[in-house]
């Protein structure tokens, strides 16, 4: 359609654009500008090149901050999608347990990351924990969990899986819905089991669900930030220090905004790479 | 065979439904007990001596109603302005034909890519030169435009006739009817989604307000919950559970009256 | 001149141009954060009082004692009110005290770590003090003359307030002699630890912290800055202290870093105390009372055992004044802290929390009052005071304990590094230009 007067397209676009461009696009060019400088915020900046994005190469902090994430994003993807999947798969029937158990697993993924991440803390906790006394009650004894660099990082991971998996059942359960009974009952004719159903007719239709939840899921994880900024502060040892903590940590706790500056510059790379993965994924489940 | 089958489901639904439920439980029952009957016996579900101190403590410790108000309308904010700002630009983009089209949707789609961890340092600083740090105006207007709002409200409107507003036109509805008037009603399901998604996530949100805010002004309640966890002299967890309670109570009310449109929004259906 | 400005072809002026440029031509984000800020709660004046905030940072009981403290002062006088503001552990109120700074919202006073002193005063950020009628006299080892070296080279501007040193505590049902050197710690841990996976027990627990490594860097005989300002980290001693530790996790397995980061690890080591699990500790003469009050056995203070000698820093914060506040703030802020160094207010905090008290004035009144000899944990928390080391006053200090040491004791500890190569890097990092 033509707009009515040629001025209406940029008065209706206008706010929008205009915000976009100062919260969005300014920062990022900001960010990049920044990240050549040694600034503390109280003291004057100083130009020192790329000596911030050096600093953080020569230590190994930027890989090892940008693997640690990596780690964390495929245990959380990993976990989510299969816990999600399996529990769709067995919720996905009528009755009041099933909807009892939709409703509960997703409730953890409205639920607020603060109340989440104090709520595992408090269910950790070595001594007033029910986590640590069932392991007692079995006999395991004391299990690290937040407090050994070994096993920090899979811990957020399982708390993470625990809040985010029912996002992946509930885009599951949808996938299970638009697949078409028929399907099933011609599948049933030829006498395939359960089994069978599923890997013929079950996962082929949900790929590109498949391929749209581990995107999301993994940009989202990717970002992940109150579950370590409550529940470890990075610690021990460095051993959750996440991209978006690791960032955090410069600007606010160190205050040196250049290295924070780089360190955003990297993370927002990355993130672009991830971003065309999905992308593709939002085409496919598009066309679906 | 069969009936074996139903069984399992069932065990394994009641399984799943324990791992999702029994931690609710226990914060709960902590909340309600007193430090010495968490430190006899953390693990039971039923309070021996059930005591509402620990709420009582975190309303000394922390204003919870001013909180909670300025959580909630910081929320609200945000959600009705980026519908607001949403049904104008995506009725552009969908509806009208005009030199850079192309470009201004390719922007709006970029920056579906960047979120808000990336760019909160420079907008940090944005804000403290302007004197914007610790009010609203830090919390909302960042968010005020959503380009995945924007794109979805695009969509929606692809499927919207010309004709309907070719009519409205006519009528001599005006651009800004038009979009408020006709489309909004129109687009309802799509915007309630818009809606609840946006307001539950702003809600919860800890990540912006704590690098907005230095000191009380606009204290959100994520963030006043979160300073319940004090350092050094031992946790105390009934009150931190307390806490707890009061923030997640809202959003599980909340989801309890409107699970199916939530769940529809979260899906993308 | 500042010499770093010439060098520097956006100085810090345009640098902030460009963002505020970028706003406020382009959405009057200007005129949006001057609305916000007028909708703050009006903050100067309440009922003809001068208001002055105060950010503070303690926890549990200490939170509870301070906040009765300022509510007192309150109701003492019609003049001056004071808003305190809880904001977090140290590090968690410092990182907003600085942003605050950068933004402009800062609040008149509050209460900072030693270590980062020497760098807020040179980016003159806080109130020079001097001018202002005299508080009591304090404890040489925790105002600011004593507690740096060289501190009355510097106009004063940090005012001793909740000051601590580190201590060790034994559970005496344990043991009821206290280990006086290195040797005799390492044999005592090792007697006392008992493996087991139910219950195990731990000889000796210290939090893997900036704090003890360098109240051990001093006992090897080390210096932490040298008196010319290179930082060499205690050369040798420094390593040695780091080995220690090192020793008595992985050989002897005596000793339990324990987990978490920052104050984290401060509370299970307090945790692990109290409990049974760790039967000597080194942690802040600040938890006295409270481990003296919770733990079901008595609980005996000592001074920390000896290498070369004797030595400890001291730790805890400093009160300051915000330069920005308003001249009629600073006032009302520096009639609280007079307040506050009255014995009275000295006495009541520090034996209600276990911090040291910092007049001369309280001291006296509670050795005349038999205060020490009926307590006697809290007599050799102020004797071991004649061990102190003081800090350097070095801008740089605080990021070299943030940024530079703690980060790799910690990792140099759990992941038994070598200590040589670990000191090595450390020392680079803290020469190279900020």
């Amino acid at each position: 359609m033509r707009p009515r007067k040629p001025w209406h397209p940029a008065a209706l676009l206008g706010p929008s654009l205009l915000l976009l461009a100062v919260f969005v696009v300014f920062p990022v060019a900001l960010a990049a500008l920044a990240s050549l400088y040694s600034w503390d915020l109280l003291t004057p900046p100083e130009f020192v090149g790329l000596a911030n994005y050096r600093a953080l190469a020569e230590g190994g902090e930027l890989l090892g901050v940008a693997l640690r994430t990596l780690g964390f994003s495929v245990l959380v993807v990993t976990g989510a999608m299969t816990l999600g999947l399996a529990i769709a798969l067995l919720v996905h029937r009528p009755g009041r347990l099933f909807a009892l158990v939709r409703g509960a697993v997703f409730s953890a993924y409205v639920v607020s990351w603060v109340a989440v991440a104090l709520l595992w803390m408090g269910l950790l906790d070595p001594d007033a924990g029910l986590v640590a006394a069932v392991l007692r009650a079995l006999g395991l004894g004391r299990v690290g969990f937040l407090g050994d660099p070994d096993t920090v990082l899979a811990t957020l991971a399982a708390v993470t899986v625990w809040k985010v998996t029912g996002y992946a059942m509930i885009l599951f359960l949808a996938g299970l819905e638009a697949i078409p009974p028929v399907l099933h009952e011609a599948a049933s004719l030829d006498g395939a089991g359960h089994w069978n159903r599923f890997r013929h007719v079950t996962w082929p239709t949900l790929g590109p669900t498949t391929a749209f939840v581990a995107t999301t899921s993994l940009i989202l994880s990717f970002q992940a930030f109150d579950v370590v900024r409550i529940m470890t502060q990075g610690g021990p040892a460095r051993a959750s220090t996440l991209f978006v903590y690791a960032i955090y940590e410069q600007v606010f706790l160190n205050l040196s905004v250049g290295k924070a500056s780089a360190l955003t510059v990297v993370f927002f790379t990355l993130l672009l790479a991830l971003a065309t993965l999905q992308l593709r994924a939002w085409r496919a489940r598009g066309m679906s | 065979m069969k009936r074996a089958l139903q069984w399992t489901a069932i065990l394994l639904a009641l399984g799943i439904a324990t791992l999702w439920l029994a931690p609710y439980a226990w914060m709960l029952a902590t909340s309600l007990k007193s430090l010495k009957e968490i430190a006899a016996h953390p693990t039971s579900f039923v309070p021996r001596e059930p005591t509402l101190r620990a709420y009582a403590e975190v309303f000394a410790a922390i204003p919870v109603a001013r909180e909670l108000l300025i959580t909630v309308v910081m929320a609200s904010l945000i959600a009705l302005l980026q519908i607001a700002l949403a049904l104008p630009a995506g009725y552009a983009l969908a509806k009208l034909h005009f030199v850079g089209k192309r470009t201004a949707f390719v922007l709006v789609l970029a920056c579906l890519l960047v979120p808000s961890q990336v760019t909160f340092v420079p907008v940090f600083l944005l804000f403290a030169k302007t004197g914007a740090v610790n009010t609203m105006v830090a919390l909302v207007t960042p968010f005020a435009v959503s380009a995945l709002g924007t794109f979805l409200v695009r969509q929606a409107l692809m499927s919207v006739p010309d004709e309907l507003i070719e009519a409205a036109r006519m009528d001599g509805a005006s651009e800004v009817t038009v979009v408020y008037r006709i489309l909004g009603p129109l687009l309802r399901p799509t915007l309630v989604s818009l809606f609840l998604v946006s307001f539950v996530f702003h809600y919860n949100d800890y990540f912006w307000p704590l690098v907005m805010t230095t000191d009380e002004s606009v204290r959100t309640l994520p963030l006043g919950i979160a300073l319940l966890r004090e350092q050094g002299t031992g946790v105390r967890w009934h009150i931190v559970m307390a806490g707890n309670v009061l923030l997640s109570a809202p959003v599980l009310v909340l989801f309890a009256l409107v699970q199916r449109q939530l769940v529809r929004a979260v899906a993308g259906k | 001149m500042n010499p770093s400005s010439q060098k520097t072809p956006l100085g810090r002026r345009s640098f902030l141009h460009l963002a505020a440029a970028a706003a406020s031509s382009a959405a009057g984000v200007s005129a949006a954060g001057a609305v916000g800020a007028a909708c703050r709660p009006p903050l100067p004046r309440e009922a003809g009082r001068t208001v002055a905030t105060l950010w503070f940072s303690y926890g549990g009981k200490n939170r509870e004692v301070l906040l009765d403290l300022v509510s007192r002062f309150n109701a003492s006088q019609a003049r001056v009110a004071i808003r305190a503001t809880f904001q977090g552990d140290y590090f968690e109120a410092l990182a907003k005290l600085r942003t605050a700074l950068a933004a402009n919202v800062a609040p008149t006073f509050s209460h900072v770590v030693g270590e980062v002193i020497p760098y807020l005063a040179r980016a003159q950020v806080l109130e020079p003090l001097d001018s202002y009628e005299r508080c009591d006299e304090f404890i040489p080892q925790l105002g600011q003359k004593g507690a740096f070296r060289d501190g009355h080279t510097h106009p004063t501007v940090a005012i001793p307030f909740n000051r601590s040193t580190p201590i060790m505590y034994a559970n005496a049902n344990l043991l009821d002699t206290l280990p006086s050197t290195w040797d005799e710690l390492r044999d005592t841990a090792r007697r006392l630890t008992r493996p087991s996976v139910g219950d195990p027990r731990w000889g000796f627990e210290v939090p893997i912290s900036w704090w003890f490594w360098v109240a051990m860097l001093g006992q090897a005989g080390g210096t932490l800055i040298d008196t010319d300002g290179t930082p060499s980290l205690g050369a040798d001693a420094g390593e040695r202290a780091l080995r220690f530790w090192q020793t008595l996790v992985h050989t002897d397995r005596s000793m339990r870093p324990p987990a978490g980061r920052d104050y984290n690890a401060w509370q299970v080591t307090n945790q692990d105390f109290l409990a049974g699990r760790a039967a000597v500790i080194w942690t802040s003469t600040a938890f006295l009372r409270y481990l003296e009050d919770t733990a079901s056995f008595p609980v005996i203070a000592a001074p920390l055992p000896k290498d070369l000698r004797a030595s400890v820093p001291t730790g805890g914060t400093f009160f300051v004044i915000l330069r920005s506040a308003p001249p009629e703030e600073k006032e009302a802020a520096w009639t609280f802290l007079r307040w506050m160094c009255q014995p009275e207010q000295t006495i009541s905090w520090a034996t209600r929390t276990g911090y040291l008290p910092v007049t001369q004035a309280a001291v006296a009144q509670l050795r005349d009052s038999g205060y020490y000899d009926a307590h006697p944990n809290d007599r050799v928390a102020y004797e071991q005071l004649s061990a102190v080391e003081p800090w350097p006053w070095v801008p740089n200090l605080f990021r070299i304990q943030r940024d530079i040491v703690e980060p790799r004791l910690e990792d140099a500890v759990h992941r038994n590094l070598d200590a040589h190569a670990v000191m090595n890097s450390a020392r680079a990092a803290a020469r190279r230009p900020v």
